[in-house]
């Protein structure tokens, strides 16, 4: 098996790995740098809750290698937050009661945050569109979408 | 799908060739244990469920051309092979012009799948259901591909040889797509019939393009493909036969319908039946001809 | 002297106070069981499974796996020879002898990664025997089925369960109330309609994980997912035969349980497997194909329904038999049977019931407990029942509802009375909301509308002695720490036991903390986080736990000031006087006491309030008829109802609009229980219209979530109304009971019911596919092809 010397961006701090060929990101980020606010759901690709930005679009974390992020800059739920803040998606979904196990909301929030980078003023259906690939079993969705909607209405940039 | 695939991807190594040359030269010197990576979306997939075994997986996203997407008025479109299903879908010239493949590489999965996932290798996987492949085939897509002999082209009809299989040969790479510069005044329509509202395979996918063409006895040129009805996605030539040669009406798109159901040869599996999908196909043909139709008309 | 304080918070109670472990999810922070840090030691475990769904183990060789390097050890059944099970003890950690389902662990690997572990599973030989296979429950209960238990009369069994002994029936609960036979003759009309429900999965979007670590004193200490620590302390304790003592259940968050995390699963196969490692944690995450079949599944049900009612619609009879799909192993499944018996009317009163519920083996998936517990399977029927009988005697199925739906003092299928209830309440706000009688246009000429209703009653199911304990603590500022046994699975069990913990002390709730992760060590005793029973019994608990410190506080106070408990009170984290008027914060005091006059010495000391429930109300039911003075402790009901459009050139259903109406009781904190509401109708739609495990040779064909849909955003109707009844629990804390599972329970047939209002198609049995639906349209000559 191949072993690669990688450096990435993560959450705004330079960080160097050695990784072989075969571990996903989601893996490097759990293990390597134990952030482990990124949740292995399924490892297929399908349910979302490993969404992380890289180089600022949402990818399913488990569907990606490491070594392909060489270079790259990666944004997990742990680089939302200010030092003394949430940011506006993490304040709005709890304000709208969008959170019950958290599981899928690491996935959601960075769906959203993208989101809203591109997409700044979005309808219902644009959000239910982004999000669609974050399975939640809890919510139903419903307050989430209206966290979102929220946190668009807030025009300060995320 | 497996009931037990791997918990974690199995091992491979990972390479990044400098050159086409040398992508292609390794791949022909490990002959079926190495493949090209692209999106990698569907390669994980089927590596961690035991259905592909390669030792070698071989990056090609970065070499030249691959993310490029051009346009011009002579030679058409080209889109690279790296290019994520994303891109296309927000790429203007391709939004205004190919609408109908802007609207397939947008069905696809997920937004966070769309991120990784490649036209390119939607076609390469050459799975029945693949979504917009119906789009690039009616679009007369044409595939660069290059190979331990060089480069060649090979028109997308001729590609297709079965589920999952195609006529690249080892060590051959698609590097970009083309198409030509679409018939004045072409509408499109894709409709992807899942389970979901979204998100999901298609159990049956319709796709049609038209445009005036007035050598033609009913003025217009209309085509139609079918997904996941066939061993491989379908262009129904009688279909564009009876519309090119009769004045399109209701009828005739129904009749056109009729010739599409008696095309396609669907099979039974978990996620839908036979008798269903023949019967999906008739209903949302007449379905997507309308919209193509209507729209030449001027009526969306 | 009048009452001068005034709370200048009002009380938390009935608020939407915001979660207390909000900030923790959204950045990140909170910690699931997969992501607890163990070191370099920890060892991964994978599982040998049998691909068979019946076969006799013939020989296990593990000897090329073993000289793999990096294995550590491998465990088979041979080590481990103690029965386990909640209700009736019928499995094995590991299977010895036969395995039952595909699926079913013949051995376990401890290996220092993951994919070490994978291969040596792969180096395992099992050899078997197949055996004949059963794949229906019906057949199942035959005669000409063979045998999955030859044991199982000798299996120990709590004794409200009755196994057939010599069949594969491992419970059958009845009921005869009234005289069924007699009546039919009286009936105007009858309906009888038989329904499939097929074996669903819970789709936690946290999958199974435990690890298990045992130290040189041979005490384990597991962590994992679990709804139920105590239980799993309980039962794996009690197969492995150690004391309870010697076993500690750590429980971090849960990333969604709806049943599937309760009682032991996995969690027995981890402990097994790291017996032989001693020193090291051992870690068996499941993939998630792994979970849809290998942990639990909720149970397939063929359904039999007839019914009668009189020339009113007064119902008069019920004849029911269920049959459940009780798949390889029943030891929790089998209670899933009774709680249907003793449900098996529906909300209604009917005077005369037959019901036989029985539970049968299956070579199928391990059912268990999963949200709802039996009722949305037989409501799936029942409610659809309802509708055709109503149609039929030419009644509004409304208003027939309205008629036979239980009330406060209505005579129970058990023979009891109804408590008060708001059950009418929930029906005429469900209908109000849907418009009920009012004809909404279609949106385009390929659709057709419909709407439908249906109504819903559940008890949590449990033990009659099921208890509840918590703690407070006060801290030298005034806060306050609460132990609670009872677990977070995003449904809100911390906030709002911070909440009654601070409305009963007298604090701000934002003083007040909870003692997490769940620790068997340090949490007191909670029998499991099921049954909705929680914001009920563990509030209970709280409210007396915080009332003993309240108690033990002015006490102390009332002593120091020469006056009497009854004119003080707590305010805000401040003990006032009525009388006098004086106050005093907690601070320092609930920790120091006060001191006595002139330097004289103290009184008081740390306090620490602790708090019990535990039913005792709950009788027996008589084993022929199924009748006893108290079933349950309490029901909650409530009502559903949705608009949907069915396109009828694709059979593809869309729900408009869903309303839903529950009796809560008091609603603690209103928000999560409309969010509670929500999220149940999503899964109830999802589970209507998208899932089913596809089940062939007893192999799943369907386990992820490629094939396996469930709802997402896309899939979400563009209104969803919620409305919270409140007709109070007697013995529940402000007169709250539990909502958690009910809101999942009427979907199914009040999307059928709206099927049928909209084309005129009665269905069989979810899912309701656009296929199913399209050539059921077909097939009836409503659409042509």
């Amino acid at each position: 098996m191949s072993f690669h010397n990688i450096s990435v961006r993560i959450n705004g701090g330079l960080e160097q790995a050695v990784v072989p060929g075969n571990m996903t990101l989601m893996k490097m980020l759990r293990e390597i740098f134990a952030l482990t606010g990124t949740k292995n759901g399924c490892s297929a690709g399908e349910c979302g809750a490993c969404t992380v930005l890289l180089n600022g679009e949402p990818v399913n974390s488990c569907m990606v290698l490491a070594v392909e992020c060489d270079g790259g800059v990666i944004t997990t739920v742990e680089g939302l937050a200010g030092d003394k803040q949430l940011n506006i998606v993490q304040s709005s979904i709890i304000d709208e009661g969008g959170v019950q196990c958290g599981f899928c909301t690491p996935g959601i929030l960075l769906s959203a945050k993208a989101l809203l980078d591109r997409n700044p003023d979005p309808t219902e259906d644009e959000i239910k569109e982004a999000i669609v690939g974050n399975l939640c079993r809890c919510t139903g969705y419903v307050r989430i979408i209206e966290g979102v909607r929220k946190a668009a209405r807030q025009s300060v940039p995320v | 799908m497996s009931i037990n695939p791997h918990p974690t991807l199995p091992e491979f190594d990972y390479l990044k060739p400098n050159t086409l040359e040398e992508a292609s030269r390794f791949l022909v010197e490990h002959p079926g244990q190495s493949r090209p990576l692209s999106g990698g979306t569907d390669i994980f997939v089927r590596l961690r469920d035991g259905a592909i075994k390669d030792k070698f997986l071989v990056d090609i996203k970065h070499l030249d051309g691959m993310n490029e997407i051009h346009f011009d008025a002579t030679n058409g479109l080209v889109i690279g092979a790296a290019v994520n299903m994303n891109r296309i879908n927000s790429f203007p010239i391709i939004r205004e012009k190919y609408g109908i493949l802007a609207e397939a590489a947008n069905s696809c999965a997920s937004y966070q799948l769309r991120t990784r996932a490649t036209l390119i290798g939607n076609i390469c996987n050459a799975s029945p259901a693949g979504d917009t492949i119906g789009a690039c085939l009616l679009l007369d897509g044409i595939l660069n591909i290059h190979g331990i002999q060089g480069f060649r082209q090979e028109p997308l009809e001729s590609f297709f040889q079965g589920p999952g299989k195609t006529t690249l040969k080892t060590g051959e790479i698609v590097t970009s797509i083309q198409f030509p510069n679409p018939a004045e005044g072409l509408q499109g329509k894709y409709i992807k019939h899942g389970r979901n509202n979204m998100s999901d395979l298609s159990i049956v996918g319709v796709s049609v393009v038209g445009a005036p063409e007035v050598k033609n006895p009913s003025g217009f040129r209309m085509r139609l493909a079918l997904a996941s009805v066939a061993p491989t996605p379908l262009v129904v030539h009688k279909v564009e036969e009876l519309l090119t040669g009769k004045k399109i009406t209701a009828e005739v798109i129904r009749e056109a319908a009729e010739i599409a159901q008696n095309a396609c040869t669907p099979i039974s599996d978990v996620r839908g039946s036979a008798r269903y999908r023949r019967l999906m196909v008739k209903n949302l043909s007449i379905r997507a001809m309308s919209i193509v139709w209507d729209g030449l008309n001027g009526k969306i | 002297m009048e009452k001068k304080a005034e709370r200048m918070d009002p009380s938390p109670i009935g608020e939407n106070k915001p979660r207390i472990d909000a900030r923790e999810k959204v950045t990140g922070a909170a910690i699931f069981a997969d992501d607890i840090q163990f070191g370099n030691g920890l060892l991964h475990a994978r599982i040998k499974r049998s691909p068979h769904p019946h076969a006799k183990i013939i020989r296990i060789d593990v000897s090329r796996a073993l000289e793999l390097p990096g294995v550590k050890a491998i465990v088979t059944g041979e080590d481990f020879p103690g029965y386990i099970g909640l209700y009736l003890q019928d499995r094995y950690i590991f299977c010895r002898e036969k395995v039952r389902y595909i699926g079913d662990p013949v051995a376990g690997v401890a290996a220092s990664t993951v994919e070490i572990a994978e291969q040596a599973v792969n180096l395992i030989n099992v050899e078997y025997e197949l055996l004949d296979p059963v794949l229906d429950p019906v057949y199942g209960a035959s005669s000409k089925a063979p045998l999955l238990h030859p044991d199982l009369g000798n299996y120990k069994v709590a004794n409200f369960i009755f196994p057939q002994a010599g069949t594969n029936i491992s419970n059958h609960f009845k009921i005869r109330k009234g005289n069924v036979a007699d009546v039919w003759e009286k009936c105007k009309v009858i309906v009888e309609h038989h329904y499939w429900v097929p074996q669903i999965q819970h789709v936690p979007i946290e999958p199974h994980v435990a690890i298990a670590r045992v130290d040189e004193n041979d005490e384990i200490t597991l962590w994992g997912s679990s709804q139920s620590p105590f239980a799993q302390r309980n039962l794996i304790a009690n197969s492995m035969g150690i004391s309870q003592s010697k076993m500690r259940v750590i429980a971090p968050y849960v990333g969604g349980g709806f049943g599937s995390k309760a009682g032991v699963s996995m969690e027995a196969l981890v402990v097994a497997i790291a017996t032989k490692v001693k020193g090291h944690p051992v870690k068996l995450l499941l993939t998630r194909e792994e979970e849809f079949y290998t942990a639990f599944v909720r149970q397939g049900l063929a359904s039999f329904f007839k019914m009668g009612c009189d020339s009113q619609g007064k119902l008069l009879a019920m004849e029911n038999k269920f049959y459940w799909d009780g798949g390889a192993y029943t030891e929790y499944g089998v209670n899933i049977t009774r709680a249907s018996g003793y449900s098996s009317s529906g909300p209604y009163e009917v005077p005369n019931v037959s019901t036989d519920s029985f539970c049968v083996y299956t070579n199928h998936p391990v059912t268990g407990p999963m949200r709802g517990f039996g009722m949305p399977e037989m409501h799936a029927g029942l409610e659809q029942c309802i509708d055709e009988l109503a149609i039929k005697i030419g009644m509004d199925v409304v208003q027939f509802r309205e008629i036979n739906c239980l009330k406060t003092g209505s005579t129970l299928v058990t023979g009891s009375k109804m408590h008060p209830t708001g059950l009418p309440i929930c029906l005429e706000k469900a209908a109000r909301g849907i418009e009920w009688g009012k004809k909404n246009p279609p949106s385009a000429p390929n659709k057709r509308r419909g709407k439908g209703i249906a109504l819903m009653w559940k008890a949590p199911a449990m033990p009659p002695n099921a208890g509840s304990s918590t703690w407070v603590e006060l801290a030298e500022d005034g806060t306050l720490t609460v132990g609670v046994g009872g677990q977070e699975l995003g449904q809100g069990t911390f906030t709002v036991a911070a909440q009654m913990a601070a409305a009963a002390l007298g604090v701000p709730y934002e003083w007040v903390r909870i003692a997490k992760p769940v620790d068997t060590r340090y949490s007191p005793y909670e029998w499991q986080t099921v049954a909705s029973r929680l914001t009920w019994s563990m509030g209970n608990a709280i409210v007396n736990a915080s009332r003993d410190a309240r108690r033990q506080i002015l006490e102390i106070v009332a002593d120091a000031w020469d006056e009497t408990m009854e004119d003080l009170d707590i305010v805000n984290g401040i003990v006032i006087s009525f009388k006098t008027e004086k106050e005093i914060p907690l601070k320092n005091l609930v920790i120091y006491g006060l001191p006595k006059k002139d330097d004289q010495g103290w009184r008081g000391g740390p306090i620490i309030g602790r708090g019990t429930f535990m039913p005792t109300y709950v009788t027996g039911l008589d084993p022929e008829t199924g009748q006893g003075q108290r079933a349950v402790v309490h029901y909650t009901t409530g009502a559903q109802a949705v608009e949907l459009e069915v396109d009828m050139e694709t059979g593809r259903i869309e729900i408009i609009k869903g309303v839903s109406a529950f009796d809560v009781g008091k609603a603690i904190n209103p928000r999560l229980v409309e969010s509670q509401m929500e999220g149940g109708f999503i899964q109830g739609v999802s589970s209507a219209l998208f899932e089913c495990l596809q089940l062939k040779d007893g192999m799943v064909q369907n386990p992820s979530f490629v094939d396996y849909r469930i709802a997402t955003s896309a899939d979400i109707p563009k209104e969803i109304k919620t409305y919270i009844v409140e007709v109070a629990q007697e013995d529940g804390p402000w007169g709250a009971r539990g909502v958690g599972e009910h809101s999942m329970v009427p979907s199914i047939p009040a999307i059928a019911n709206a099927i049928y209002d909209a084309v005129g198609i009665r269905m069989e049995g979810p899912p309701f596919t656009a296929e199913k639906v399209y050539l059921a349209m077909l097939d009836a000559g409503v659409i042509n092809e």
